[in-house]
């Protein structure tokens, strides 16, 4: 369908533009308790078309856009039709002229990791879900699983014609524990393989968890405390940097980040933060060849991430957005981060960074408060936390944590983050 | 004026009616929701203009769901010729076959509650609930019954339909109402104005049922942005409403609230963490209402047994002042239609009769499951995605007091404004809602002090049964999307009145 959607766009002289097919096939599980309640597949042909206006105001060049999904099926007339209503729509977008990015021809073939196709990888991912799920206090209440194939074939005008295959496998589960009281726990997860170990790992630990969560009665106390995040909570903690660092954040103003700038302020007292972007796609959504960049090392920014437009209007390097991260580990071992008297919350209800703001907050739906004499575990309240204040002192752990977009210590602490009791 | 029907489902329903014929044949029971939906968005800022169709709202496809009696398929797809018809069936046939290959040991498929609601062949014999919905549909829309099978056709109304608007006059009424939110004080770094609707047809098949509509929701938005150092403080202000371009006609009247509270907020200090009285504003009611006992009685949840409501239905959860609302019919805002993803006709529940917990909002499966009646509320986020138990408009009913009386009433407390996002806990009850500022109120007079970011915590019968006041006047808001935990998004609209409670902040 590329060629009609190409044959359209010369019909109706649009000369600059983008086009991207993306081939979706899943199978998707959905499990109350121990019983396949539900099985769905997916077979989609799905594409999105950019058309791009040049023209003038005032002077000035302007490049407006706009984006419109073209449905397979559609006839010719309907297509042409729906691109030169974009295109017209594009006339009256004004931003200022940027160039197209100019790439190559790049068709990448790579190996399945669904070796022994997708309904296995469920068979093994599923398993994985189960396996620990023996016990009759804590138990696997329900989960989802996707195993996701995605084909993406990205064209442009400036010479892109790329196209590779991703894979994933995600999803959710939540773990109930009943005794001594009835709760639960609700945990996601992704994963670029079959990694039926790593998920089954992290149901015995939330199984766990959940069992301590039914212990748990009491909230802290309001005040301020050396605070301990780990695995996603941290995750969500670093996405501020990746936030702050888009050029199009910097382009409006967002952010004052540039390269060279001491991020966590000139007087860290804790661990300096590295970051390394890691290219888990060969090419970013424009065909912008992905490759492993220094996002930070040693709390000195060294790049701002930049799709063309952005990395154009800001006379830097076009870089593509990156959806995945990996941060060295530091030297404390947990175990010893955890020797002096902490709240570690490793449940919230809905842990959130702000980006604009700097303040990360969530409810506690589990945290172990540490006294220095005994630790307890505590439910209720909310951590609210300012990271412009809170990154001075970062101490990471020695423990690493990976997930599908993070490799990187386990959990991090951060001295004098305000709870609400 | 009507919303126009979709031209691509019109002329799909040859195709779509012979692939039903063919899949009754083969299961016992099978349905088919085509959707063609059609999503813009125009954003104007400082430094940017966009305008684009938004990819989560638009969406052209087909969901197919079989049943062998005791277990239920679904299969997703977006192409459909009479060639292909063929293959269609063998897809769904082997998708219904998957369980035999996915299954580890141990674990099986379930067998119960496969064949439900408008596939369990009610045309012929409607529950008192389904017969009012049908009532409902029949004065709203085209509703007739003929050889066993309901036909059904409705559409909402718009004066100005967005799609005969010029993408020009959109963008530029945008940019006339950013700009006045940046000339309004210096100190403002970004106004943004934004605009969207989604327009949609569905299509909904079933052995009992061939029902269709078409639905036009408009939104717009307003935000404004300050810099306190590396901290950028936002205020927002959302219009919305089932309608075309007249639901948000008034923005540009919201510009000066928004930049005023903005440039409070380069003010704001951190909040003392306590429990405080507080006077919540229609949108802080809203999310209330919303992630309080609008999630904790989504029925599917129930199913699961995830969910503490199922043991409280007949019992007092909430002030006895408190009457809440959830329904596709329950108000003509963001989340309203005539029938679910499920084809069952919209509802106007109410899940709360004076502080007593009255009902659940059901799918047609959790209702099986349950053996309760479906409420309409069966939602997907697109065909592409299963359905679950979703809110559409979830409000609570108003009361006699006036904003200011209330303020009047509170000795030490704070004005709750701007809330931004909240996260449900059925299962135990607890509440988060984030929200932008809380205005302090001292002698019940407000004091000019504003305090932010606020996280608003508790248990929420605790919260309820707090509630002393309610204001007089229900505001609703549809410019939000609601999640399943961190998926499955779908429009909603939330609201209330005023209300007076005490709220735990942090």
């Amino acid at each position: 369908m590329i060629q009609e959607i190409l044959k359209a766009l010369s019909d109706c002289a649009i000369s600059r533009y983008s086009i991207t097919e993306t081939k979706t096939d899943s199978i998707e599980c959905f499990f109350i308790r121990r019983k396949l309640d539900m099985k769905r597949r997916t077979d989609l042909l799905e594409y999105s078309v950019t058309v791009y206006r040049p023209f003038e105001q005032d002077g000035t060049a302007m490049l407006g856009q706009a984006t419109v999904g073209v449905h397979p099926g559609q006839s010719e007339d309907e297509i042409k039709k729906s691109l030169t209503q974009a295109y017209h729509s594009a006339s009256f977008v004004c931003n200022p002229a940027y160039e197209l990015y100019a790439g190559k021809t790049d068709h990448v073939r790579s190996e399945s990791m669904f070796a022994e196709g997708p309904q296995q990888a469920m068979k093994k991912m599923a398993a994985a879900i189960f396996e620990n799920d023996t016990a009759e206090d804590a138990f696997v209440n329900s989960a989802e699983v996707f195993v996701v194939s995605k084909r993406k074939h990205i064209v442009n005008s400036a010479g892109v014609d790329v196209s590779f295959h991703t894979e994933n496998i995600n999803g959710e589960y939540v773990i109930q524990c009943v005794v001594p009281q009835d709760v639960e726990t609700h945990h996601q997860f992704s994963y670029r393989k079959v990694d039926a170990e790593a998920l089954a790992a992290d149901v015995k630990e939330s199984l766990e968890l959940t069992r301590e969560r039914a212990k748990a009665v009491e909230a802290p106390q309001a005040g301020s405390y050396r605070l301990i995040l780990s695995g996603q909570n941290l995750q969500e903690v670093l996405s501020f940097y990746d936030n702050r660092s888009a050029a199009s954040m910097v382009y409006q103003k967002y952010s004052d980040y540039a390269p060279g700038m001491a991020v966590q302020g000139e007087d860290i007292e804790g661990d300096a933060l590295t970051i390394e972007l890691k290219a888990v796609e060969p090419y970013s959504p424009e065909g912008i060849p992905m490759v492993d960049r220094m996002l930070m090392e040693n709390g000195t920014l060294k790049m701002l991430q930049a799709p063309k437009r952005f990395a154009d209007y800001l006379g830097i390097e076009p870089t593509g957005y990156y959806g995945c991260k990996s941060v060295p580990t530091g030297s404390t071992p947990f175990a010893e981060m955890k020797s002096r008297p902490y709240l570690y919350v490793t449940t919230f209800s809905d842990f959130q960074m702000d980006a604009m703001s700097g303040h990360f907050a969530g409810e506690i739906r589990l945290g172990f408060l540490y006294d220095g004499e005994k630790v307890t575990p505590v439910t209720g309240g909310s951590v609210n936390g300012d990271i412009t204040q809170a990154q001075k002192n970062f101490v990471f752990s020695k423990e690493r944590f990976v997930t599908a977009n993070y490799e990187g210590p386990y959990a991090v602490a951060m001295e004098d983050v305000a709870v609400a009791g | 004026m009507k919303v126009k029907d979709s031209k691509f489902i019109l002329q799909s329903r040859p195709l779509l009616e012979e692939l039903l014929a063919r899949l009754l044949k083969r299961y016992p029971s099978a349905t088919i929701l085509a959707t063609d939906a059609k999503s813009m968005r125009y954003r104007v800022s400082r430094f940017m203009t966009s305008a684009d169709e938004d990819d989560l709202f638009s969406s052209r496809g087909f969901v197919v769901r079989v049943s062998d009696g005791v277990h239920s398929t679904e299969y997703s797809f977006n192409l459909i010729t009479k060639e292909l018809l063929d293959d269609i069936c063998r897809e769904i046939d082997e998708a219904a076959a998957m369980a035999g290959v996915v299954l580890p040991e141990g674990i099986t498929e379930s067998e119960t509650h496969a064949v439900y609601g408008s596939e369990a062949g009610q045309a012929g014999g409607l529950t008192e609930a389904e017969a009012a919905a049908e009532k409902t549909a029949a004065e709203l829309g085209d509703l007739k019954v003929a050889d066993g099978r309901i036909y059904f056709t409705g559409a909402s109304n718009c004066e100005i339909d967005p799609a005969e608007v010029s993408d020009e006059e959109i963008l530029q009424k945008l940019r006339d109402i950013s700009g006045q939110g940046l000339s309004l004080d210096e100190r403002i770094l970004d106004c943004i104005c934004g605009a969207s609707w989604q327009w949609y047809t569905k299509l909904f098949l079933s052995k009992d049922r061939d029902l269709m509509e078409s639905i036009l929701w408009t939104n717009g938005q307003v935000v404004t942005a300050a810099a306190r150092g590396q901290e950028i403080k936002t205020y927002y202000k959302g219009y919305s409403g089932l309608g075309g371009m007249e639901c948000i006609q008034g923005m540009s009247e919201g510009v000066k609230e928004c930049v005023d509270a903005t440039i409070d907020l380069l003010s704001s200090e951190p909040i003392v963490p306590g429990e405080y009285t507080c006077i919540c504003s229609p949108e802080v009611t809203g999310m209330i209402a919303h992630e309080a006992f609008g999630h904790g009685v989504e029925m599917d949840m129930f199913v699961k047994k995830r969910a503490l409501a199922e043991k409280y239905v007949g019992e007092y959860v909430a002030s006895p002042i408190l009457t809440m609302h959830d329904g596709a019919l329950a108000a003509q805002e963001s989340g309203s239609y005539f029938f679910d993803d499920e084809g069952e006709f919209a509802h106007d529940t109410i899940v709360i009769d004076h502080g007593i917990l009255k009902s659940g909002i059901s799918d047609s499966r959790s209702a099986a499951a349950l053996g309760t009646e479906p409420t309409g509320n069966g939602r997907r986020e697109s065909y592409k995605r299963k359905t679950y138990t979703r809110m559409t408009n979830t409000y609570f009913e108003a009361g006699d007091s006036t904003p200011e009386e209330m303020i009047a009433s509170v000795d030490y407390g704070f004005l709750l404004e701007n809330p931004s996002s909240g996260m449900e806990d059925p299962k135990n009850w607890g509440i988060q809602c984030m929200v932008n500022i809380a205005r302090e109120i001292k002698d019940g007079k407000l004091t000019g002090r504003v305090f932010s970011p606020i996280v608003l915590t508790g248990y929420v019968p605790d919260l309820l049964k707090s509630i002393t006041m309610l204001g007089n006047k229900v505001e609703l808001g549809g410019g939000g999307m609601c999640g399943k935990g961190y998926k499955e998004w779908v429009k909603v609209s939330d609201g209330g009145p005023y209300i007076k409670a005490t709220v735990r902040l942090g």
